[in-house]
């Protein structure tokens, strides 16, 4: 290690096979890389930092990325490659580092690096053990590559440029006419910033807003970045630094997290409030950015597990009849448009789609009831919520679990469920997330819960309306459809619950998922992905939230057996229409807010798989029963034909929305 | 001997080199990569894996003479050789490292010497081999002949 610090500094080269290699002017930066794909000669030119510990490797790779045609910098050290990007902000478009390195992690550079500027980072390692790679996408990786790595898997890495700006392109044009946008870009590409999308346009001004203020920051004092600058005018964030600073966050919770407690607890001398402002900030946007990275992914699983197109799924959603919202509250175009609002999906189908036919029933009996009591009957509800629940779920519920577990394996039941709660808030991105998170899971449940009880403890402010949340049990169509789904939206609940653990138990014969649910949420909070899916699911949600002590989101999700994966996949991009469009309800009025806007979302991951189990079942949420009218709950009544296709399904409309809810448990949130 | 015949011996010799397993198709891939721009990369890289494979056995070998083995930064090591060596196609050692590194999850300290020892044999076996590979293609080269591209066949 002493020898690889000498060199430090001599370890940096910079090659370049093409001539247009642009100078290092910061600033210049991102214009050219606005450009890339306009070039002609594109990629060629494209910028590459490489980090890598290992000369050997180094050297090879940095041949491989000549002969790409690429302008190859390559750096044996993580920390020098660090300054050397903060130094030379704008000179590089994509990032690859190695991920044991002796003197930083590779995910800690990655964590910096997504922290501090806007690259793709790509990893590397000759560890190819899912966890390993799970990792690396969990702290923002957009690419991970198994050593040895060949030339052709370098060949493509400008994809990752090039898919950045367009998504942060399809950012701006968010914030402009969504529908129209979403609806084009979907069928492109469904990728990072994604979530952006999903809290709105308002958000995602904020959002640019914010990044840009934190480039003018980083663009000053860059004279001043040097390593031992605690003394001087601009902190160095260090990883210890850095970790003082996140454990401190998650001390506090990241609602609360306001610098000057921050400051307060990380006490660290020089270090003032406003860098801790100026690094929450960015932390913040980085948190951000991963709940995108996260939803790719989950994207990707997505296409990879079904056939079915998401988004195809959305238009088709349009289609169904649902029953009428009884509250003819939201006329359906305003559903649609908030749906396609937060979700970022077309909306034109989803109005065209709802005919007033409700979605839920539970949207009727939402209105009278919800009126009610917000704040006041919070404890009871939860109370009836459960026992009602628990009898549901010991009667139709666990037969059919059973029959999940053994049709999905071993992610079955994390998927489906968790994330939906989270999403009430029209966090998508938390849905997509979920499968990552699952994954993530069972690996570190430990690690996760514990994480969970701070997360718990630290959100409440940001889940405000939504912490306390009953999960109801899924209702008898649960049963039916998928044992797996039923566990995921208690799953859900419980994440963003204390009370909601006891709902479990309750709840659940199915409580040995559940804990693993709750895991993962807690795990989302708490750590990058997490964090992320709660962040953005704070973020849409607590403007309309605060005024509103109960939203009532069920998510319901249909499994089927061998599906399993497709459905929660699915599920997610069906079921975040469906939150949105209560999310943005809510949101735009704040009234409607107090009622509390409930929802069942129901998920038909795909109506083949789904139908053939099921023949037809009314089903009444009995949720709402549970709820004093602060639940919500959707009953759906299901026809459904076996092999119907998603689209099919979308005709059977109202079979669709059974799915639906017969698969969401009903999840109370309570202030 | 004439420059055919030794080009001839040059294409034997490396394929028995890919028969007895001591390297695979990523050394082809460093070959490719050799072109006019960087007439030597092969020879390069793979001094460049000579010097830090020696220091990391080295490293390795002293951790484990410690009293309190670290197998975490022995793993560490493991890990990294294994790295190098699968990127230089130097694949008996890469396969020797994936049983090292086995062991030192175990925290076996003994199963890690003989993993060592292991390494270490290996790794001296594919050093000779390319120098010997290396020295056949000097000699044809001075000879005035061209060193054959090989083929990825075998």
């Amino acid at each position: 290690m002493a020898a690889m610090q000498r060199v430090a500094h001599s370890n940096v080269t910079t090659s370049g096979a093409s001539g247009f290699a642009s100078s290092c002017k910061s600033g210049g930066a991102s214009a050219s890389s606005a450009e890339v794909g306009v070039h002609d000669q594109f990629p060629a030119g494209l910028r590459v930092l490489v980090v890598d510990d290992d000369f050997t490797c180094l050297k090879i790779l940095e041949q491989m990325l000549n002969r790409c045609r690429y302008y190859v910098t390559t750096c044996s050290e993580a920390t020098v490659a660090l300054n050397l990007l903060r130094e030379k902000k704008g000179c590089f478009d994509v990032v690859l580092s190695d991920v044991h390195m002796p003197d930083m992690d590779g995910f800690k550079l990655l964590e910096l690096v997504g922290l501090e500027m806007d690259l793709p980072v790509i990893m590397m390692s000759a560890d190819g053990r899912t966890s390993a790679v799970m990792r690396g996408i969990r702290h923002g990786a957009c690419d991970y590559l198994i050593k040895p790595i060949r030339e052709e898997e370098l060949k493509n890495i400008w994809q990752h440029v090039v898919r950045k700006k367009w998504n942060e392109n399809k950012e701006h044009e968010h914030s402009g006419s969504l529908e129209e946008n979403d609806r084009h870009k979907r069928g492109n590409d469904d990728t990072e910033y994604v979530s952006s999308g999903n809290e709105g346009s308002e958000g995602i001004l904020k959002a640019q807003k914010k990044r840009s203020n934190a480039k003018d920051e980083d663009e000053v004092g860059l004279e001043s970045d040097d390593p031992s600058a605690s003394k001087k005018p601009r902190v160095v964030w260090s990883v210890e630094l850095h970790q003082q600073f996140v454990s401190a966050v998650n001390q506090l919770g990241l609602d609360k997290a306001v610098p000057k407690r921050i400051l307060e607890l990380m006490n660290v001398p020089g270090l003032t409030r406003e860098n801790v402002a100026s690094h929450l900030q960015k932390f913040r946007l980085y948190l951000k950015r991963l709940s995108g990275v996260a939803q790719q992914q989950s994207g990707v699983s997505n296409t990879i597990c079904g056939p079915v197109d998401p988004n195809v799924k959305l238009g088709s959603l349009g289609r169904f009849d649902i029953p009428a919202l009884a509250a003819g509250q939201i006329p359906p175009q305003t559903l649609a448009a908030l749906h396609a609002e937060l979700l970022g999906r077309p909306a034109g189908n989803l109005v065209g789609a709802m005919e007033q036919p409700a979605l839920l029933q539970a949207s009727l009996q939402g209105p009278k009831r919800m009126p009610v009591e917000h704040g006041v009957a919070f404890g009871q509800p939860l109370v009836n919520c459960q026992s009602n629940v628990s009898k549901h779920f010991q009667q139709s519920i666990i037969p059919p679990v059973e029959d999940v577990s053994s049709g999905l394996g071993a992610w079955p039941s994390n998927n489906l469920g968790p994330v939906a709660p989270n999403n009430n808030l029209g966090a998508m991105s938390a849905q997509n997330s979920n499968m990552l998170m699952d994954i993530l899971q069972q690996q570190q449940r430990q690690q996760q819960q514990e994480s969970q009880q701070q997360s718990l403890l630290s959100e409440p402010s940001r889940s405000i309306n939504v912490q306390p949340s009953c999960l109801v049990a899924p209702s008898q169509p649960s049963a039916n459809f998928q044992a797996g789904n039923s566990p995921a939206s208690v799953s859900q609940n419980c994440s963003f619950n204390r009370s909601s653990v006891v709902d479990y138990s309750l709840l659940s014969p199915q409580s040995n998922n559940s804990p693993l649910n709750i895991g993962q949420f807690s795990n989302g909070a708490l750590k990058s992905t997490g964090v992320l899916s709660g962040y953005s699911a704070s973020g849409s949600i607590s403007p309309s939230v605060s005024s509103c002590p109960v939203t009532v989101d069920n998510v319901g999700l249909q499994g089927q057996t061998t599906i399993t994966f497709n459905a929660a996949r699915q599920l997610p991009g069906t079921v975040p229409s469906m939150h949105d469009i209560q999310a943005s309800y809510v949101a735009k009025r704040g009234e409607v807010l107090d009622q509390g806007p409930l929802r069942n979302l129901g998920f038909v991951s795909k109506g083949t798989c789904i139908p053939s189990r099921f023949a037809v079942d009314d089903f009444e949420s009995q949720m709402n029963n549970l709820s004093h009218g602060k639940l919500y709950v959707e009953n759906n009544r299901v026809k459904q034909e076996p092999s119907v296709e998603y689209m099919d399904n979308s005709r059977a409309g109202v079979s669709i929305l059974q799915q639906f809810s017969s698969n969401d448990g009903t999840s109370v949130f309570t202030e | 001997m004439e420059v055919g015949q030794m080009q001839r011996r040059l294409a034997e010799y490396t394929k028995s080199l890919f028969m007895e397993g001591i390297l695979d198709a990523q050394f082809l891939q460093l070959q490719q990569l050799q072109d006019e721009s960087n007439p030597d990369f092969v020879v390069e890289v793979v001094t460049l894996f000579f010097d830090d494979s020696e220091k990391l056995l080295n490293d390795i070998a002293r951790a484990l003479d410690q009293q309190c083995v670290d197998f975490k930064k022995i793993d560490a090591h493991v890990h990294q050789l294994k790295g190098s060596s699968s990127s230089v196609g130097a694949q008996r050692v890469k396969n020797a490292c994936v049983a090292f590194r086995n062991f030192c999850e175990e925290q076996n300290a003994e199963g890690s010497l003989r993993c060592l020892q292991q390494v270490k044999q290996e790794y001296n076996l594919v050093k000779n081999k390319l120098e010997t590979l290396f020295r056949l293609e000097q000699q044809i080269v001075a000879a005035g002949g061209s060193v054959p591209m090989i083929e990825s066949s075998f």
